[in-house]
């Protein structure tokens, strides 16, 4: 399967990497570079690997799916690329920002200008819909009048427009995904991040969060979105990446 | 300008809604700072009031002789008046502290109350004045080899015995609020610390969506700091009404007994302090005990 599929790409807006470590001469990131990782490898403090020498550059803009096995490391490099986690080496960049130099204040500010969507949804179980969405724009310091022009647009993007006022525990799982999703988005990020959006949904909830994603990519912002679900990634029209065995593969150049 | 209030407004209702979360912890916090900060607050206030009565004693420099019975007070006030540093003498014939004295008891019957006794049981007594506060014990030494002379008594004394009071009671204090100290900050310190925990999801997704150190944690210090003022508030309480119950247990119309009263009131400017006092302990104990917990959660 892997040997049909191209290993290294040198495309002008997407590159991908495998076993030939592509070298970024460049010291300044053009302005057009959203994401860019560079060398990356990451070993757990326990031994475990599971990136090598990853390469990936990304446009603004684009939209691109990462595809993988449960426990490839989809979530790791989401997790890099919002400093959550360090390289063991390379680097990462992002939104032109040197993400591994990022600390405190200045890592939280770089965070404000991305959006992300988590796999267990991470919602606050004690504040309902429209304080965990607005939650996002108070601990960035927004003014009240600024969180109520933005909230009710965000809830009808993501269709939850009437149950703002419900407990997370009394929504369905879509339903807090969508959740998850507006919380993400209500800030406009340049760059928006989904680890695995859709798991866990039926096919038709699925199909209307891609729909929100794609619909969001149209106003300019970056997505990646990493799935384990392959038929998923086909059914959109986007460039589709696969990460196996700590190397990123194209499956769907762009 | 309008920022400040934004933020200002959130970390109040953060700070609120946590302490609402926090339940019986909240209490537990509250009164340890509050027993803490009314021992202290009754230490200092005690120690203010000796001083106080430290200066009712009068003069440090005034030397009471009392002379034998016999003796006539004007036969010895030229030998006083030899001794050196010696700026003035007064005698107090034995029938005016007689009287006086049964005044300041509360007998109106001067004449009934001696007879009672047999008679004025009281000597004379001679008031010295020394120029010089260190040649006391100097001048005390000569006035005890005058023929005549039965005791001699000298405010050092008494002030003495006050100061030493005072000195262990200041010792006592700075121990209690040490070891209560450190107990209020550990009591604040798990209370935050529990409640840090319970809101850990919360505090991590602050981070993840770009919330500051500053922002997340604020809302604890601001909860350590209301600690602090409510267990002011509630020692302040408990000092003053100690205060007026003990002032108007000693409200009786002998003047001895109004004497110690007034010794025990305190100044316009030391009941102004006193709060100051109490709640800046408070606060900073709050403030201590907030910081401690919240550096266990390390951010990047």
């Amino acid at each position: 399967m892997l040997e049909q599929q191209e290993k290294v790409s040198t495309s002008t807006s997407t590159s991908a990497k495998s076993k030939q470590p592509e070298v970024f001469q460049q010291k300044t990131l053009p302005t057009e570079v959203m994401i860019r990782l560079q060398d990356v490898s990451k070993v757990y403090a326990n031994g475990g690997s599971c990136l090598q020498n990853v390469n990936l550059n990304l446009k603004r803009g684009d939209f691109v799916f990462i595809t993988g096995a449960s426990g490839a490391g989809k979530s790791t490099l989401l997790k890099l690329l919002y400093g959550e986690e360090l390289p063991s080496a390379g680097r990462v960049y992002a939104n032109g920002c040197d993400v591994n130099r990022l600390r405190g204040d200045r890592l939280a500010k770089f965070r404000r200008r991305m959006g992300i969507i988590f796999q267990d949804y991470k919602l606050i179980p004690n504040r309902t819909v429209a304080e965990n969405i607005a939650f996002v724009l108070q601990a960035q310091g927004k003014r009240q009048q600024e969180i109520d022009r933005r909230l009710i647009p965000t809830l009808k993007m993501v269709g939850l427009a009437d149950k703002a006022e419900y407990f997370p525990d009394r929504l369905s799982g879509g339903e807090q995904q969508r959740v998850s999703i507006a919380r993400a988005i209500v800030g406009t990020p340049p760059l928006l991040l989904a680890d695995e959006p859709t798991g866990n949904l039926d096919v038709e909830n699925a199909t209307q969060i891609l729909r929100t994603l794609q619909n969001l990519n149209t106003y300019g912002a970056t997505i990646i979105v990493t799935t384990h679900d392959r038929q998923l990634a086909a059914l959109s029209e986007r460039p589709v990446l696969q990460l196996h065995q700590g190397h990123l593969y194209w499956v769907k150049k762009p | 300008m309008l920022q400040f209030f934004t933020k200002l407004g959130y970390l109040c209702r953060e700070s609120l809604s946590s302490l609402r979360r926090g339940g019986w912890m909240n209490w537990a916090a509250i009164s340890t700072v509050t027993v803490l900060l009314f021992l202290f607050g009754v230490c200092l206030q005690t120690s203010w009031q000796l001083d106080s009565l430290l200066d009712h004693f009068g003069n440090q420099l005034e030397i009471s002789v009392y002379l034998q019975p016999e003796t006539q007070g004007e036969t010895i006030v030229p030998m006083v008046r030899g001794v050196p540093h010696i700026k003035d003498v007064r005698t107090i014939p034995k029938e005016r502290a007689w009287q006086s004295l049964l005044e300041e008891l509360g007998i109106a019957d001067v004449a009934e109350a001696t007879e009672q006794l047999e008679g004025n049981p009281l000597v004379d007594e001679l008031k010295a004045i020394a120029d010089n506060a260190q040649k006391v014990p100097e001048i005390v030494a000569q006035l005890d080899r005058i023929p005549g002379v039965d005791r001699i008594v000298y405010v050092n004394e008494a002030r003495e015995r006050l100061q030493q009071i005072q000195q262990g009671l200041s010792w006592i204090g700075i121990v209690l609020t040490s070891i209560l100290s450190l107990t209020a900050i550990a009591v604040i310190t798990t209370t935050l610390n529990l409640i840090a925990v319970a809101r850990r999801n919360e505090l991590e997704i602050m981070q993840l969506v770009g919330a500051t150190k500053v922002w997340i944690f604020l809302p604890f210090v601001f909860q350590g700091v209301i600690f602090g003022l409510v267990g002011g508030g509630l020692a302040l309480a408990l000092i003053t009404t100690l205060r007026t119950l003990l002032s108007n247990l000693f409200f009786v119309k002998t003047d001895f007994l109004n004497f110690l009263t007034e010794g025990l009131k305190l100044t316009s400017l030391q009941l102004s302090l006193l709060p100051i006092i109490i709640f800046t302990l408070g606060i900073s104990v709050g403030m201590v005990g907030s910081f401690l917990a919240i550096r266990r959660f390390s951010l990047r």
